[in-house]
């Protein structure tokens, strides 16, 4: 550990003189050591992919829950703490039903990433105080894909609660080399399918064991179906058309 | 005892307990047509101005735009009348007939101050059951005068006097440009002003404005002086095209009525 | 001195915070328009306590919001509408759409269900297909998409005309015809003036002044308005929906 940062490293209210934060800086760290999660954007909908690691036989790999819906219109795929994403969910989830209830319509992909994003910022938020909810950043970070009146979109987060726009972006340990591989094919006339393929191709690339239905995972948002997660002869077929 | 075949003279009170049962039971009484109303008199060098408004109420309806409240007791007095418009029509049209027979009687001409007593003594004896809120005057041998009648029986004697929901706005006018002395037309423009305050100012007044000139030479009513509320054009017409109204039956009943008239076949008388 | 204490028996007090200060509002809709109009006379009992207070409100170049019963409590919705239209604006970037209006406002009367804002609203506008809506709501937010609706003093009075010349109940068409199911702009404002006038006849709280905004949809041809004297326009942003602003003399009595 450098010398300069173990003054500045614990408290997650500090700047240290440099103007960072290391605890939120450590946060974006433990997502490096995620699986790898893509997302693709195309103008039919988006495609969410991640990779499940089976760190055993006797592990059920359908019990690692990597993509979640938030509603209708809306999923996420993770990477990271994916403990932490559980809160992150919850709290979109309920954003996504009260604008609902609220204004009769689905909420914006944006906002409810937004919403996300307020409540990622909120480990900062009266420590002395015992009702204090956080006591650290979250350790995880999001691909949240969904459809409105905008369009199919991609937004991505982060533990320091910023959120960017993309139109293909990897997440994860093999982020690096899955984000060039994305960079170098993705194009704006892409279609689903292809989108599909190019995950799965990425995926594989990057993942160390051999790719089959049981240590991937891939989600679907279209404007006519919605979120789906596709099932395991959906998956098969797409995993043998690559 | 036999009880009176003869019906009593006076208020029927027959219903009075049958009608306190059903209100108890939440049943509704009918709402009486009451004029909300401005009326106004004031004295002038040589006689009196009755004013008044032309709105009568139900509730926040309006019965009738053009009702006259302004009612005749004899050819040299007039009363206006507030409140229940039952109550001021019958009580105005029963005094207008005493003082008849009361004139008939004495071979005068009736007093005002006679019609003021008739007035209190009657609604006094209501105890302001009968809701009627007068403005009375008139010209007699004693000269001009000119009295407010309150429903419970009460009298007041004064120059210039306001009744009704409009009472208010009418009497801000005649303290602002009343005094002694008054020219026929400088009264008669003060009460116009004044009933028109109250028909702009109180929703309870409303429409035109009827005067009536009393003076020694004798009386004179404005029925609606002043129209300042004429009811604009409408933007369309509203005609209904023949065969609007849907016919659900029809049956039609021959009001000819046939009969057979049958002779009964007459036998002869028997005579054996 | 009194040294006797009085043993009076048990008392109630109560404070009554609401009045009822007159006047009516309506609102039409038509296939790319919505006509929303309310007299401005403000009364209490038989006084007149102010001979112009809007009833109508534009809320966005799409909705606009009339409101009736007890004023405090209107012109306080009406406010805190306005805030609520403004947040979501900055959070969501867009104009809320009308439908989504109106469900706010049912939270929002909801929400007062056992304190309630003593007010009728009706909500007029275009929706988000182009097409000319009208929602009317009770005081505690039942709320219902109609394409014509009357509330306030004199309902009883107009909302029948309106049911037999807007939704021709009790008319039966001529052979072979059948009724329009929405009318012209012209014949719509002509309505709304004729129902105005003639419930100021009949009715003492109505009166002063009437106020007629119309909303029409984006691209929605606007003949003839152009030639209704004092007409206003009130749009904000020249590409989307256009509204204006008719205002009217009524008796004063």
């Amino acid at each position: 550990m450098f010398l300069t940062r173990s003054e500045y490293d614990r408290g997650v209210n500090t700047f240290s003189p440099e103007g960072r934060l290391f605890q939120v800086e450590y946060a974006i760290e433990a997502i490096k050591l995620g699986s790898t999660t893509i997302g693709v954007r195309t103008s039919e909908g988006v495609i969410l992919g991640v990779e499940q690691r089976i760190q055993s036989p006797l592990l059920e790999s359908s019990s690692i829950e990597k993509i979640m819906e938030i509603d209708a219109h809306l999923g996420c795929a993770m990477s990271g703490l994916t403990a932490d994403a559980r809160t992150m969910i919850d709290h979109a989830r309920v954003t996504s039903q009260n604008h609902a209830f609220v204004y009769d319509e689905r909420i914006k992909v944006e906002s409810v990433t937004q919403a996300v994003c307020d409540l990622a910022l909120r480990f900062g938020e009266s420590v002395h105080d015992e009702e204090a909810m956080m006591s650290r950043p979250f350790g995880v970070a999001l691909l949240i894909a969904g459809h409105d009146e905008l369009g199919p979109q991609l937004y991505h987060t982060d533990p320091s609660g910023t959120s960017v726009k993309y139109e293909a972006k990897a997440i994860g340990s093999g982020s690096e080399a899955a984000q060039a591989e994305l960079q170098d094919k993705w194009h704006s006339q892409i279609t689903l399918e292809e989108a599909q393929k190019l995950t799965l191709r990425v995926l594989k690339q990057v993942m160390e064991e051999k790719l089959d239905h049981h240590n991937v995972q891939l989600a679907q948002v279209t404007p006519a179906g919605g979120f789906k997660i596709l099932n395991e002869t959906e998956l098969k077929a797409a995993i043998e058309s690559v | 005892m036999a009880s009176s075949v003869h019906l009593p003279t006076g208020f029927d009170f027959s219903n009075e307990i049958r009608n306190n049962f059903l209100l108890d039971k939440g049943v509704k009484l009918p709402k009486a047509t009451s004029t909300g109303t401005t009326i106004v008199g004031c004295l002038f060098k040589d006689g009196i101005v009755l004013g008044a408004d032309t709105r009568a109420t139900e509730g926040p309806i309006v019965a009738d735009k053009n009702c006259e409240k302004i009612h005749y007791i004899s050819d040299n007095i007039r009363c206006c009348g507030a409140g229940t418009a039952a109550d001021t029509e019958f009580t105005t049209a029963l005094i207008s007939s005493n003082m008849e027979l009361h004139a008939l009687h004495t071979g005068r001409k009736p007093r005002v101050v006679t019609a003021m007593t008739m007035l209190k003594q009657m609604l006094y004896r209501y105890q302001g059951q009968i809701g009627a809120a007068l403005v009375l005057g008139g010209v007699d041998a004693s000269g001009p005068n000119l009295f407010t009648v309150a429903p419970h029986g009460s009298t007041d004697k004064l120059p210039y006097v306001t009744m009704g929901s409009g009472s208010l706005a009418a009497m801000a006018v005649f303290e602002t440009g009343w005094k002694a002395g008054l020219s026929r037309e400088e009264a008669l423009q003060l009460v116009k002003d004044a009933i028109s305050a109250g028909i702009f100012n109180d929703l309870g007044s409303g429409s035109n404005v009827d005067a009536c000139i009393i003076t020694a030479n004798g009386t004179e009513m404005l029925r609606n002086v002043e129209m300042p509320n004429e009811r604009v054009q409408k933007e369309r017409r509203y005609g209904f095209r023949r065969g609007t109204t849907a016919i659900k039956s029809e049956t039609i009943r021959s009001l000819i009525v046939n009969e057979e008239i049958i002779l009964p076949t007459t036998e002869a008388m028997d005579t054996s | 001195m009194s040294d006797t204490v009085t043993l009076a028996g048990p008392q109630q007090r109560q404070f009554n915070p609401y009045s009822d200060n007159g006047g009516t509002i309506l609102a039409v809709a038509g296939a790319n328009f919505s006509v929303i109009a309310g007299d401005t006379r403000q009364s209490e009992g038989y006084n007149i306590q102010t001979r112009y207070a809007p009833k109508v409100f534009r809320l966005t170049d799409k909705a606009v919001l009339a409101v009736n019963g007890f004023a405090a409590d209107g012109n306080m919705f009406v406010k805190k509408v306005k805030q609520r239209l403004e947040w979501y604006r900055h959070a969501h970037s867009k104009d809320m759409p009308l439908r989504s209006i109106a469900r706010l406002i049912q939270s929002m009367l909801y929400g007062r269900r056992f304190f309630p804002y003593y007010v009728y609203n009706i909500l007029g506008g275009i929706e988000e297909d182009g097409s000319g809506a009208v929602y009317s709501f009770d005081p505690v937010g039942s709320y219902e998409r109609e394409t014509c609706r009357a509330a306030g003093a004199a309902q009883s009075l107009v909302q029948p005309f309106l049911d037999n010349q807007i939704y021709f109940k009790n008319q039966v068409a001529a052979p072979g015809t059948s009724h329009p199911s929405h009318l012209p702009l012209s014949d719509v404002l002509a309505l709304v003036i004729d129902s105005f006038t003639s419930a100021t006849e009949r009715h003492i709280e109505v009166g002063d002044g009437l106020e007629i905004f119309i909303v029409l949809a984006r691209g929605a041809p606007i003949h003839g308005l152009e030639a209704i004297q004092g007409i206003q326009e009130m749009t904000s942003n020249a590409e989307g929906e256009r509204v204006f602003i008719v205002r009217r003399v009524l008796k004063y009595d």
